[in-house]
């Protein structure tokens, strides 16, 4: 999937302008470094503060991909951005939240026993079906009908139905936060020299990494994935040769939305709690992710994802602002990206037009 | 053999489908807040789901659509009332559905059954209420069908030139019922009075932007303006504290949708941000009015020998930096996103307000942080205090009458042909030699001054602000005003916020849905009628 980002105002800006951007963005990658550089030299933080930060990082960066694969693979299919996508990784969290209670209550997690790992496998694929059954249905609802509307139509849909997913999981399972208890087997960690790595995030790590795989072989080696890849260089000639373009869109939401699920059990294996809100943030730092590997990118969207984590937990530290503004940093660098390098980092140098 | 098995797959699918709305609503709670009415109220939402869902039925006309609404309704009837039942049967007999499925309680599912809830906690619950529930919904089915037809037939307003004059005089009518409802002889149930009266008071201004549309173009028109114009001069003064209250919350909303209305109606930039300038004209007017409520101000004025305890800038004098610093504010979020579009644009701007309210939240020494800056002094004339809900209902009418009316100037300009021009296709307005930058620059900073202005009114109007009252909910109302009132439509704006942010003060017991129901109906409007309720008149 190629990039396809429309620039045309950029193409009023000239040279001096473009020059002075130049100088500007090299301007403040410096200041950043040099300010990183110097906070880290003053060692205010022993090395085991940022060698657990960056495996926290890189666990934050596993999930981020997850979803960013989701933004990526319809964005690359019919050139929308997919708002609700994070709603979509919530709701995966909390059918993962109650797929949880359920193996509990089942006996199916207690203990270390290969059985607990296959209730564990048995969560995450609960979570990730209903994730997938709510990506399928949200496509056929509120995106289907709207195809060949005018172009803000299926963004406005999309925030309608972002919105209509958060609060109707307030209203249906009331404001009590669902709080995941960590099954035994995974409640502890490994220590290797001065990092301890929790093994939920060694797993949630390991998994996404699977999963990525797995979408990569499906998207290049399938049938289906090459008819994927058919309908996102031209939706007619596809529909020509045969291909079900329908079918090929919701088997794409389908896909996107199962990772995304994957991505909501995580979430709740690593921070403990989901919330109604709780696919908000994650998601606009997700699309952040798929943005700045280049959007419509499928490795992209990994390495950006990755980049992206380690840049929001080893970042307020290694510039010596406060924790709160975390999320700054994240819209900062999605800003950033979008004025600098719109066809992200593995976007390719050029910016494709496309009418 | 061949008619009857696609017959009854659509009405299963159809039937289906009408469940899923009926157990969506179940779970969320709805039931309960009817009441005793929950039944027929139930049937006859469900008879307008068939009525909807029938209506794409093909060619099948007179009993055919009769026998498969009936089929329809029965499948969403048996389907409804075995997940009641089965609910019921289960919270009787102990199970504690409630710490799951936060809103299946008793009440709630006594209410789909037209019994009290004893009956579900004792478990007593008859065979007999649950099919009656079954054959409730059936009947609703052929309903539906009736309803069907009436919905496919094309809608009889265009037809109806001749009839406008009951449009137009309209909202003079629920004026007349506004002024007659202040006398207190007036026969109405006294708790309600005050919203009977508020509804009345919507009522007349939404149907007065009808009226604006209804009348003909040229003389008729002028003159059904300036008599609405005369009409909305009486309101202030004839409503009491809290309609004028909920009154200027609905004209504040007007300005800053009049305002998102040149970015997005105009110029089709989509702006999720938009709250960013609205808190920006508030806390510009905060520091200034009320300076000892941030501590970095104080201690700055305190070093320059300068007294803490007093506005260093009237309501008035304010006025012109607070437009300044709104049109900087618009001209900065413009800038590095000149480039980007649609998608794209939405969710950069829509990271510039959380930026925005994360400052507003962490910058503690400078906004005072989640305390928030309190005493912002109210606007004074002549001496005269105008911090009351009345006169801020008038100012608030006041200035998105002067906003209304730069924008109609400005949409008839040159500037605003560039804007359509650009909103269209910017390539073929480039290539007719407009100025992309500029053309963009100058609607993101005159939606932000207008937005900046609608956030200093907002601040004298609270006195105290905090950052949540600067949410993205507020970008998110505001956005959907202007869509559902229409696009571009400056009548389109008024009617947005009498529906969005007027009429969810009459329906209080319903609050609790406000989002739900403007989510979902963005994403209907957006697949029937994308150009909202009164669309431009140029598209």
């Amino acid at each position: 999937m190629t990039t396809l980002i429309r620039a045309s105002a950029a193409q009023q800006q000239g040279k001096p302008l473009r020059l002075a951007k130049r100088v500007l963005g090299a301007a403040l990658i410096a200041a950043a470094l040099v300010r990183a550089i110097s906070v880290s030299a003053a060692e205010s933080y022993p090395l085991s503060f940022w060698a657990a930060q960056t495996v926290n990082g890189l666990v934050l960066g596993g999930v981020y991909a997850l979803v960013a694969l989701g933004y990526t693979l319809v964005y690359g299919i019919l050139l929308m951005i997919n708002f609700a996508h994070g709603e979509v990784m919530m709701i995966g969290g909390v059918a993962g939240f109650f797929g949880l209670q359920l193996a509990a209550a089942l006996g199916l997690l207690g203990g270390s026993s290969p059985a607990a790992a296959l209730g564990l496998l048995l969560v995450l694929s609960f979570g990730m079906g209903v994730a997938a059954l709510t990506g399928v249905t949200l496509e056929r609802v509120a995106y289907r009908p709207l195809r060949n509307a005018p172009r803000l139509a299926p963004l406005i849909s999309a925030i309608g139905a972002s919105l209509f997913m958060q609060y109707s999981v307030l209203l249906i399972f009331g404001v009590r936060p669902m709080v995941y208890q960590r099954p035994p087997l995974i409640a502890d960690g490994i220590r290797l020299g001065v990092v301890f790595i929790p093994l939920t995030g060694l797993i949630i790590f390991v998994t996404s990494l699977l999963l990525m795989g797995s979408l990569f072989v499906i998207v290049q080696r399938t049938k289906l994935g090459r008819a994927m890849r058919a309908v996102a260089a031209d939706k007619e000639a596809a529909a020509l040769m045969g291909v079900d373009v329908n079918q090929v869109i919701a088997f794409t939401f389908l896909l996107g939305s199962a990772l995304a699920g994957a991505a909501g059990v995580m979430l709740g294996l690593h921070n403990g709690v989901i919330k109604f809100n709780s696919g908000f943030i994650p998601g606009l730092k997700a699309f952040t992710a798929a943005v700045l590997g280049g959007i419509g990118n499928i490795p992209g969207a990994m390495v950006g994802a990755l980049v992206l984590g380690l840049a929001e937990s080893l970042g307020p530290s290694a510039l010596g602002i406060p924790a709160e503004y975390r999320d700054i940093i994240a819209f900062s660098v999605l800003v950033l990206v979008l004025v600098f390098r719109p066809s992200g980092l593995l976007g390719g140098g050029e910016v494709e037009k496309r009418a | 053999m061949s008619i009857v098995l696609p017959v009854l797959r659509d009405a299963l699918r159809r039937g289906v489908i009408a469940f899923v709305v009926l157990a969506y609503l179940t779970l969320v709670g709805l039931p309960a807040r009817l009441g005793n009415d929950a039944p027929l109220i139930f049937a006859l939402l469900a008879m307008v789901v068939l009525g909807l869902l029938l209506r794409r039925a093909e060619d099948c006309g007179g009993w055919t659509l009769l026998v498969q609404g009936f089929l329809a309704g029965a499948v969403a009837g048996v389907l409804t009332s075995a997940l009641v039942g089965g609910l019921a049967v289960l919270v009787g007999s102990g199970v504690r559905l409630q710490q799951v499925l936060d809103k299946l309680t008793p009440p709630n599912l006594a209410a789909w059954l037209g019994v009290s809830p004893a009956v579900i906690t004792r478990n007593q619950l008859g065979i007999i209420e649950v099919v009656r529930l079954a054959l409730w919904l059936a009947l609703a089915g052929v309903g539906g069908s009736m309803l069907a037809r009436l919905f496919r037939a094309p809608l009889p307003i265009p037809a109806a030139r001749q009839w406008r004059w009951l449009v137009i005089a309209l909202p003079f009518v629920a004026l007349g019922f506004v002024i007659a409802m202040g006398d207190a002889s007036f026969p109405l149930v006294a708790g309600q009075r005050s919203t009977v009266r508020l509804l009345f008071a919507l009522l007349a201004v939404g149907s007065g932007m009808l009226a604006l549309r209804a009348a003909q173009p040229g003389l008729e028109r002028r003159l059904v303006a300036s008599a609405l114009l005369v009409g909305l001069a009486v309101l202030p003064f004839v409503l009491d504290q809290f309609q004028n209250a909920v009154m200027g919350i609905v004209f504040i909303f007007v300005m800053m949708g009049l305002g998102l209305n040149i970015v997005v109606g105009y110029a089709g930039l989509l702006d999720l941000g938009y709250v960013a300038f609205f808190a920006v004209g508030a806390y510009a007017y905060a520091f200034l009015s009320a300076p000892f409520s941030s501590p970095w101000f104080s201690q700055q004025l305190t070093q320059l020998g300068l007294p803490t305890t007093q506005p260093l800038l009237s309501f008035w004098q304010a006025l012109v930096p607070v437009m300044v610093l709104g049109a900087l504010g618009g001209v900065m979020l413009g800038l590095p996103v000149l480039r980007l579009r649609g998608d794209y644009l939405a969710i950069v701007t829509l990271g510039f307000g959380e930026i925005i309210r994360l400052f507003m939240v962490n910058l503690a020494d400078l906004t005072n942080g989640p305390r928030g800056l309190l005493n912002i002094a109210t606007p004074q004339l002549f001496g005269y205090d105008l911090g009351n809900p009345r006169d801020m209902f008038i100012l608030a009418l006041i200035g998105s009458g002067a906003i209304a009316f730069i924008a109609l100037r400005l949409e008839r300009s040159r500037v605003g042909r560039a804007w359509i021009a650009v909103r269209e296709d910017e390539e073929a307005a480039q290539a007719m030699g407009i100025h992309l930058v500029r053309a963009k620059l100058l609607a993101f900073a005159i939606g932000a001054t207008f937005a900046a202005l609608a956030g200093q009114l907002y601040a004298a109007r609270q006195i105290n602000i905090f950052p949540e009252n600067f949410s993205l909910f507020v970008s998110i109302d505001a956005l959907a005003l202007v869509i559902v009132g229409g696009m571009g439509s400056i009548p389109g704006v008024v009617l947005g916020a009498i529906a969005l942010k007027g009429l969810p003060e009459v329906l209080r017991g319903v609050d609790e849905y406000r989002i739900v129901t403007f989510a979902a109906l963005l994403v209907i409007m957006m697949i029937v009628r994308p150009a909202g309720v009164l669309p431009a008149d140029r598209r």
